[in-house]
């Protein structure tokens, strides 16, 4: 399985740096909630980083149909 | 019918409280021109006034324009003209469903005075269907904010218990019917928000197929996963609620063009033959004792109705929740943006948490967690091969109490609900009991894709053999 990211919990800096790269400019009060609520989703994140078949799609299969006009 | 619902029936012919029939025994009473549409609406407005100032279910009432409603249903009916099963009935409809001339907030402050040009497609269909909108119901913020405790309006609370929270998102709509406000509403279901306040509010909700019921019109939560659904008292009453607002619509992406069957004529009140898969693992490994024993006990109903019953394993309920907890907040964040990084202080404590950590989501835990998906349901689908139905626990566990802050969304047990979110299946929670502090407890019924007809057919069965279903609160 290859990883991009390290398993270890992202430090409070590397959540600003997401944070900015999300356009959020929050005070710091607003900030400590985003650092406590990505202390709980973040292990969800390293846990669906499995190894999978190259080809595995995801399940949103793009279908072109869905974008003709309506014929009456 | 049990002796009990022949009771209810007799009082309700001898001037009973309105208020306690469903849609069908409403319905019936109507056209034996017993009751009209008016005292029907009148008894539901009354109730409202009297007893929704410690609930908080409703955050409008419509009443003038209900009243006008049924009196244009009472005469259509007088005259012969019969729109259905749902013509004459009160119903109430989740905030976050957009209503013409009608404050449509989705329970927030971003929203405080938004009053859509039009309806969205299910309001319509209910309205075509001859339904009297009674109001619009309390919500978490946007369908996934709550419960909060620092919103325009308080947070909607337990019937069976003040005290206690009534689940969410559709709090409101759970509530309302619960109360014997309205005996049907529509409330919305991302990764449980129908199921969840049906079961705690004891009543019956089924999150149907994606696309069998629009979206659009309905402010959206995570595109890839959201539901209009219907919260009644019964799988009966379901049953004539989604025949109302069920059907193709080519203005919502999502919607799927698939005949709509007559759901009434599919409860036939027999199971028996039916192949039943009990996914046990899933609550014995996360619900309370309480709720493993009822749901234990239920398994044992639909096995003497003449249903086969296996139990089987089916993937960990972390992996889907893993799964629709990333994807539903990289969605969210994208339909909340504009508003998050300009004015974070206009939504609610737990609102902003959620869409904020959904920025910072990377692409590729998205196109994971969706990889993710398709494995699951997959494996789910697979299952449908061996079992026409799938059965586990509604919720893990009785209702919470209403402490702000008292619920954390992230840390909550893992829920059955998910999987049949992440699978698009059609999934009913019914109740099943009753906990020792004498809130409810569900049941989960599940079927294949746009089979609702099988689902509602089960939930009935298991109706007209319990009475759960027919407890009230005690509100006054």
């Amino acid at each position: 399985m290859t990883s991009t990211v390290p398993p270890r919990p992202a430090t409070r800096e590397e959540i600003a740096v997401l944070a900015r790269n999300a356009g959020l400019d929050l005070p710091p009060e607003i900030f400590e909630e985003l650092v406590q609520a990505y202390g709980n989703i973040e292990p969800m994140l390293m846990r669906l980083r499995r190894s999978r078949d190259r080809a595995d799609e995801p399940a949103h299969v793009f279908d072109p149909r869905k974008f003709m006009p309506e014929t009456a | 019918m049990t002796a009990l619902k022949a009771a209810v029936h007799q009082q309700a012919r001898e001037g009973a409280d309105l208020c306690d029939l469903g849609i069908a025994e409403l319905g019936q009473l109507m056209r034996e021109g017993s009751i009209s549409p008016v005292d029907v609406t009148t008894a539901c407005l009354d109730r409202i006034a009297r007893l929704d100032g410690s609930l908080n279910s409703f955050i409008t009432v419509t009443a003038e324009a209900a009243l006008a409603q049924a009196r244009t249903a009472e005469a259509e009916l007088a005259a012969g003209t019969d729109r259905g099963p749902f013509h004459g009935i009160p119903y109430a409809l989740k905030d976050n469903v957009d209503t013409a001339g009608i404050l449509s907030s989705s329970h927030s402050k971003i929203f405080a005075d938004r009053m859509p040009q039009e309806s969205a497609t299910v309001a319509r269909k209910l309205e075509a269907a001859g339904g009297i909108l009674i109001g619009k119901t309390a919500t978490f913020e946007f369908a996934i904010g709550g419960p909060s405790f620092d919103l325009p309006w308080p947070p909607a609370r337990n019937p069976w218990n003040r005290d206690y929270l009534p689940g969410g998102s559709s709090s409101g709509s759970g509530a309302a019917v619960g109360a014997r406000f309205v005996p049907g509403a529509i409330g919305t279901d991302t990764g449980g928000s129908v199921r969840w306040p049906a079961a705690m509010c004891g009543i019956t909700g089924l999150k149907p197929t994606y696309g069998r019921i629009s979206r659009r019109g309905v402010h959206p939560n995570t595109y890839s996963l959201d539901h209009c659904g219907p919260m009644t008292r019964t799988a009966a009453d379901c049953a004539a609620m989604l025949g109302a607002c069920a059907g193709h619509d080519p203005l919502d992406p999502g919607s799927i063009d698939e005949p709509v069957p007559d759901y009434l004529a599919a409860l036939t009140g027999s199971i028996k033959g039916l192949k039943i898969g009990l996914v046990r693992h899933w609550y014995e490994e996360e619900a309370t004792e309480e709720v493993i024993a009822a749901v234990d006990a239920s398994v044992e109903v639909l096995r003497g109705l003449g249903a086969s019953v296996e139990v089987l394993t089916l993937d960990p309920l972390r992996d889907y929740v893993d799964a629709k907890t990333t994807i539903s907040i990289a969605e969210l964040f994208s339909v909340h943006e504009a508003d998050i990084r300009t004015r974070p202080q206009d939504f609610g404590k737990l609102l902003r948490s959620r869409v904020m950590v959904g920025g910072l989501v990377r692409a590729e835990d998205y196109v994971q967690a969706m990889r993710w998906r398709t494995e699951l349901c997959t494996r789910m689908m697979a299952a449908f091969s061996r079992y026409d139905l799938l059965v586990t626990a509604g919720w893990m566990a009785p209702a919470d109490p209403a402490i702000p802050d008292g619920v954390d969304f992230f840390k909550k047990r893992q829920l059955a609900t998910m999987p049949f979110s992440l699978a698009g299946l059609p999934a009913l929670a019914l109740p099943c009991g009753f906990s020792a502090t004498g809130l409810p407890l569900s049941l989960q019924i599940a079927g294949r894709p746009f089979d609702e007809a099988t689902v509602l057919c089960a939930g009935d069965a298991y109706q007209q053999a319990t009475e759960w279903h027919l407890a009230k609160p005690d509100l006054d």
